[in-house]
């Protein structure tokens, strides 16, 4: 009330007249943050004792983060949790949590036993009731005041529905500092004007509101602060405007990650928003120290290794440096980057890459065979601070991310030259059936597809040939190309957004702003690129979402393969344990393994630590590659002929294991 | 019945003396000849309260993992203004829980300045102008440790939340053990004539190491301890390992990247607890925090990843390291990240780049005062490892100084013992308090000396003069208003991170009153060539900031005349009106 005392007149105003249902808001019934715990309760009576519901937290706003525990817990079986809506703008993804609940309960009950599922079905409540709030404006913030512009008050300058249509959109004047001009194609689009095109930047863009304390900005401080779908600790970003302060500022952040460090036995993470990781892996592209070839060691190292200071070693050299240095022979890669101060990992480790390869061919094939053939735009890349990125890269799990639906392209002409090639025609051909083709018809192709004369026929087949390039690739960075050539220089995604409705668009129509002028309002109405069309939601869920049960059983399982015993003499057994993974993913993951994540399988023998002449009591299993990669155990023991010992395999989140065996002589 | 009864009533008259007492005497005179453990800091806090119940507050501010309390005890003046109106300086202790010594500073310092207040006329001025937090022990459940299980100088810096140190799927499972039962965690060591090391043939209680090709008589193998989980190490599994000053959360890096670093920023009760409440006061202008030691005044950035600090913030730190150089010979004043090496996530680094806090870390006490050699021999030797620890004494010339200036209070000597493991070893060396820790004797000398490094800083906090310049008649109705911020310390109202990353409010200086109305306003950009950056909006009010030893000169223009009233606010320095008539 305090915040709002100006504007509430305006506001009533708006809801009166505006009760039409907005473009956004479309009629689907969405469940609102203060509907949730009903919903939940309901699958809880449901369960029938299977699921159970916890508040994690209460956010600024005074709403609950609740999560939903379904499954019977035993020792050893992993749990998958799911995190939906973690910035407030995914409707979609909060209702595919609570269907995924409701058919753990309902539909698919008594087919997973394997496994828990942790779900949350909405990470960011604050932040998604405004997703609800006529007039509507796109901001993913929880309730904690934030002084967004550092000045005499707090959250004094939000934005106002001016021309009283139910959305907050933008505002542009004619000025001379304008860098905007009107999509030639289409009146209702703009674009930056580009100087080197002869383009004349014609407005200035405001988001609609006015200047409520007279500084001279608009809405410059609005209602409430944190995003907190951006404030985990993975290349969390400072000194942005919705971030945080720091990274886990939040009690939504910290809540979600006290959680998961409280439950060891959950083995993979799947967030349900904005990004998918299922459709395209995510690129290994950033630059950072922990990825270079050679580094310098550290000057007490160098002194103390003799080596001089500037010169530059690889990486595995300086291990093996290391470990004389130290006097320790275990030390690893990993323990060394640390010591090398090369920072964080920001690209997934080449060693992961395969398995998220061959999921996301899954997936393909998997929304191929649901008929979800329509060609879309592509999913947005996962957020610096995001859920997802901290599962992996901190938490070490296997993590993945789904949006179920982006807007679809709108249809391209089809550039097909003499020889019927065409960029679609060649993604789906192999490198060696491109290769095939021979230089002529490469070299045609690029030509017909307008690609820049500087890359050459021969320069594309070498890099097919030398693996730095793929078919896939190529297509898309033709497409890149091609869309900046000859395309209207719109937005990507706002023109498929008018392909697919219109109306999605507020025409431009004058307006006379108290401090500005004469300006005119219009454009994107909030939040409408977030959800697909109406009709559509149940089916993209419905179909997508059994995958969800893929992906569970594509987890790492743990077990005791094969047990040799060899008798070295009288009372001397050489006890050999191959323990084997036949799940499809690694455990740890190859990022696990770098930052100590999950905490590891160990086998054990039961046998007293004095009769152990040789190997660890509790031998700690190294990574074990997925689809049957192994990890040995073995032991020296001394025990009279005729002693039945067990062998145990344990993880937390990998299933756990026994084997009884008789001392006797021979091999099994 | 009737006894015990009695005894209860004898019980309470006692304690009612003893409280009475202490309040009675108006002077707590904490003394310095002794550590204070756990309950001991605790007490002198309350004591302390409760004898300056009106200058001072105690406050709890949460609870540790082991659940002791968090203490902060805040000292203003109400009489002269709310604390968070004026200047706040914060100055905390013993994050790393074997550092003891720090807490001993802050509760000297609390002491000094309560005990002086109206006694010395510097020290009225500080208690009356400023706000000092102090919070002698952060890491409250290490500290308390220290003093209650068997331990050495080395041990318990962590916070205790159980860390699986050698990744093995269990949880500090293998600690030290105080084998001879002494109550100290010392070294251990085996005659071994391949050993690395050889009785020093000066003392036969040092080691040097063996050089290439020599014979050796030692090997080292460590702290006291046994192989408690039976995985062929010893002492692998320690409690803990969160290393608090690690924790927080400027460019928070995870365990793989830095060494006890938590879950994720702030994860630690005392850390969370502590940023909580710093967070209420954004008046603090200055930070303190006391470690052991190396005798060194540090400053960030602690990383290259938390950037550089711009040179206007760098001269602000130069010119108090310098000053603290001064104040306590022998103690250097360095950059943490380039002249120490590389930490992520420590409290200087949150309280600057995130906040815009200017602070140091006062490594307190250097083995160099341990000094047992004639006027002006400079030598300096490192023969023992760990040498870090020993600075520039050697060990032999420590053995004498404990010899015939500690009486040999410092060195428990080497003793036979029978191992479970090793079979026959020795345990023996330096003791729990030595080493990082200084000599009883020399720690009155180091609690004042640091305390009176913190009140040098204390008065650099920006005092905020406002000063009329001029009024001047253009003509048709306009005066022109010049008025002047003057700083005449070395902190400015706020730093250039501050102001460059928008993370404060910038000072407000407005005009108003009656009969005229404000035509322009701006700050002066050069007063002499009448250079004035105009705020368009809103002209009575000027968001500013006043520098270093510096002044801000403010102009405006206004129609009309009449008593006009010139506001200063800050939410780092002292608010200031001055009435002027037009």
């Amino acid at each position: 009330m305090r915040r709002f005392t100006p504007l509430l007149a305006l506001i009533i105003i708006a809801i009166v007249v505006f009760s039409t249902v907005s473009a956004n808001q479309s009629q689907y019934p969405f469940i609102t943050p203060e509907k949730i715990k009903g919903v939940l309760d309901r699958i809880v009576k449901e369960s029938g004792g299977k699921a159970n519901l916890t508040e994690l937290a209460v956010t600024p706003g005074q709403r609950s983060l609740y999560l939903l525990e379904i499954g019977k817990k035993e020792s050893g079986k992993p749990a998958i949790m799911v995190v939906a809506n973690m910035e407030g703008n995914s409707p979609t993804a909060t209702e595919a949590a609570l269907k995924l609940a409701n058919k753990l309960v309902g539909d698919w009950k008594g087919e997973d036993e394997d496994h828990i599922w942790y779900i949350l079905p909405l990470g960011n409540p604050d932040g998604y009731a405004r997703f609800f709030n006529v007039p509507s404006q796109a901001l993913m913030v929880n309730d904690k005041p934030f002084n967004d512009d550092n000045d005499d008050a707090i959250d004094e300058d939000g934005a106002e529905d001016l021309n009283g249509d139910g959305f907050i959109t933008k505002m542009r004047q004619l000025h001379p500092e304008g860098t905007m001009i009107v999509v030639e194609e289409n009146p209702l689009l703009m674009k930056k004007a580009e100087a080197g095109k002869g383009e004349v930047g014609k407005y200035r863009l405001f988001p609609e509101g006015i200047d409520n304390d007279g500084d001279g900005e608009i809405n410059e401080d609005g209602f409430g602060g944190v995003n907190p779908g951006l404030n985990f600790p993975h290349n969390f970003k400072h000194f942005t405007k919705t971030a945080g302060r720091w990274a886990a500022s939040e009690v939504e952040s910290r809540a979600i990650m006290r959680f998961a460090y409280d439950h060891p036995e959950i083995a993979m993470a799947i967030t349900f928003g904005r990004t998918n990781t299922l459709k395209a892996v995510p690129e290994s592209s950033r630059r950072s120290q922990a990825s270079q070839s050679t580094y310098k060691l550290p000057r007490w190292m160098a002194r103390q290794a003799g080596v001089d200071k500037d010169t530059k070693l690889p990486l595995s050299e300086i291990v093996v440096l290391g470990r004389e240095l130290f006097d320790y022979p275990d030390l690893t890669e990993e323990q060394v980057l640390q010591y090398l101060d090369a920072g964080a990992a920001v690209n997934p480790s080449k060693k992961d890459l395969p398995y998220w390869k061959e999921i996301s061919e899954k997936y393909n094939e998997f929304i191929k065979e649901a008929e979800l053939v329509e060609k879309r735009l592509d999913p947005k890349s996962s957020r610096d601070g995001s859920f997802e990125e901290w599962a992996y890269y901190q938490f070490g799990i296997p993590s993945f991310a789904v949006d179920f639906w982006t807007i679809p392209e709108p249809e391209e002409e089809k550039s097909k030259d003499d020889s019927g090639l065409s960029i679609d025609s060649v993604e789906k051909m192999s490198n060696d059936e491109f290769i095939a083709l021979g230089e002529e018809k490469i070299a045609k192709f690029l030509k017909d597809s307008g690609s820049p004369s500087q890359y050459t026929a021969a320069m594309v087949i070498q890099g097919l040939e030398g693996g730095m390039m793929d078919t896939k690739r190529m297509a898309k960075m033709m497409r890149k190309n091609k869309k900046k050539d000859e395309g209207s220089g719109a937005d990507e995604t706002e023109e498929a957004l008018f392909a697919l409705n219109p109306d999605a668009f507020v025409a431009w129509q004058p307006f006379d702003h108290p401090t500005l002028g004469k300006v005119e309002i219009g454009g994107m109405v909030p939040y409408s690129t977030v959800s697909p069309p109406t009709e559509a939601i149940d089916s993209l869920l419905e179909s997508q979402l059994p995958f969800m049960k893929e992906l569970a059983g594509m987890l790492p399982k743990i077990v005791i393969d094969r047990v040799d015993i060899k008798r070295l003499a009288s009372d001397i057994w050489k006890v050999e344990v191959w323990v084997v993974n036949n799940g499809f993913l690694p455990f740890p993951t190859h990022q696990g393994q770098k930052c100590q994540r999950p905490s590891p399988a160990v086998a054990t023998i039961s046998v007293d630590l004095k009769n152990i002449l040789d190997g660890k009591k509790r031998t700690v299993l190294k990574l074990l590659e997925g689809s049957g990669g192994y990890s040995k155990a073995e032991w020296m023991i001394r025990a009279p002929k005729g002693s039945k010992i067990k062998i145990d395999s344990h993880s937390f989140s990998a299933g756990i294991d026994q084997r009884e065996v008789i001392l006797e002589g021979g091999s099994r | 019945m009737k006894l015990s009864n009695y005894k209860i009533l004898l019980s309470v008259i006692l304690v009612l003396t003893l409280i009475t007492g202490s309040v009675t005497a108006g002077k707590v005179n904490l003394t310095f000849d002794h550590f204070y453990d756990g309950p001991a800091v605790t007490k002198a806090l309350k004591d302390l309260n409760k004898a300056y119940p009106n200058l001072t507050t105690l406050k709890s501010l949460g609870q540790s993992e082991e659940g002791r309390d968090i203490w902060c005890l805040t000292i203003n003046n109400p009489k002269t203004g709310e604390d968070t109106d004026k200047p706040g300086i914060y100055v905390d202790g013993a994050i790393h829980g074997n550092e003891i010594q720090a807490s001993e500073v802050c509760l000297y310092l609390a002491c000094y300045l309560l005990d002086n207040y109206n006694e010395l006329l510097t020290i009225t001025d500080l208690v009356d102008s400023r706000a000092f937090y102090i919070i002698p022990t952060v890491n409250v459940d290490n500290r308390s440790r220290f003093f209650e299980v068997a331990t050495g100088y080395n041990i318990g810096r962590s916070a205790m939340v159980p860390y699986d140190d050698d990744r093995d799927g269990l949880f500090d499972e293998d600690d030290y053990d105080d084998l001879d039962g002494d109550g100290e965690i010392l070294t251990m060591r085996i005659a071994d004539p391949f050993g690395n090391y050889k009785t020093h043939p000066d003392d036969p209680r040092v080691m040097v190491r063996v050089k290439e090709g020599e014979q050796g008589e030692w090997t080292r193998l460590g702290r006291e301890g046994i192989d408690n989980d039976g995985d062929g190490q010893i002492n692998e599994d320690t409690p803990g390992y969160l290393d608090m000053n690690r924790n927080w959360g400027f460019k928070w890096q995870p365990p793989y990247v830095q060494g006890g670093a938590g879950d994720f920023p702030m994860s630690s009760k005392p850390v969370k607890a502590v940023s909580d409440f710093i967070i209420t006061k954004p008046n603090i202008v200055f930070n303190f925090a006391f470690h052991n030691s190396g005798g060194l005044i540090v400053r960030g950035p602690g990383s290259k990843l938390a950037g550089r600090y711009s040179q206007r913030d760098v001269k602000v730190y130069d010119f108090l390291g310098k000053e603290g150089e001064k104040i306590i010979p022998g103690y250097e004043y360095i950059i943490g990240g380039q002249d120490m090496y590389t930490t992520h996530g420590d409290f200087d680094e949150w309280m600057f780049s995130n906040n815009g806090i200017f602070g140091f870390v006062g490594e307190l006490f250097m083995s160099e005062q341990e000094q047992y050699r004639p006027p002006k021999d400079d030598k300096k030797v490192d023969t023992e490892e760990d040498h870090s620890y020993y600075g520039g004494t050697s060990a032999e010339e420590r053995q004498k100084f404990n010899d015939f200036v500690t009486q040999g209070a410092m060195f428990k000597e080497w003793t036979k013992f029978i191992h479970p493991y090793f079979g026959e070893i020795e345990i023996g060396g330096w003791r729990k308090f030595t080493t990082r820790i200084p000599p009883l004797f020399m720690l009155p000398e180091m609690v004042h000396r640091n305390s009176a490094l913190v009140l040098m800083a204390a008065r650099h906090a920006p005092d905020i003069k406002v000063e009329l310049i001029e009024v001047t008649n253009l003509g048709n109705d306009l005066r022109r208003v010049r008025v002047r911020l003057i700083n005449p310390n070395a902190i400015p109202s706020l730093s250039n991170q501050a102001i460059s990353k928008n993370i404060i409010r910038k000072d407000m200086v407005t005009i108003s009153g009656s009969g005229f109305e404000i035509v322009s306003g701006g700050v002066l950009q050069d007063i002499h060539y009448d250079q004035v950056s105009y705020v368009e909006y809103r002209p009575q009010m000027v968001f500013t900031s006043v520098p270093s030893f510096g002044t801000r000169e403010i102009q405006w223009i206004i129609k009309g005349k009449g008593k006009a009233k010139i506001e200063y606010n800050s939410i780092k320095a002292k608010n200031q009106t001055l009435s002027i008539d037009l």
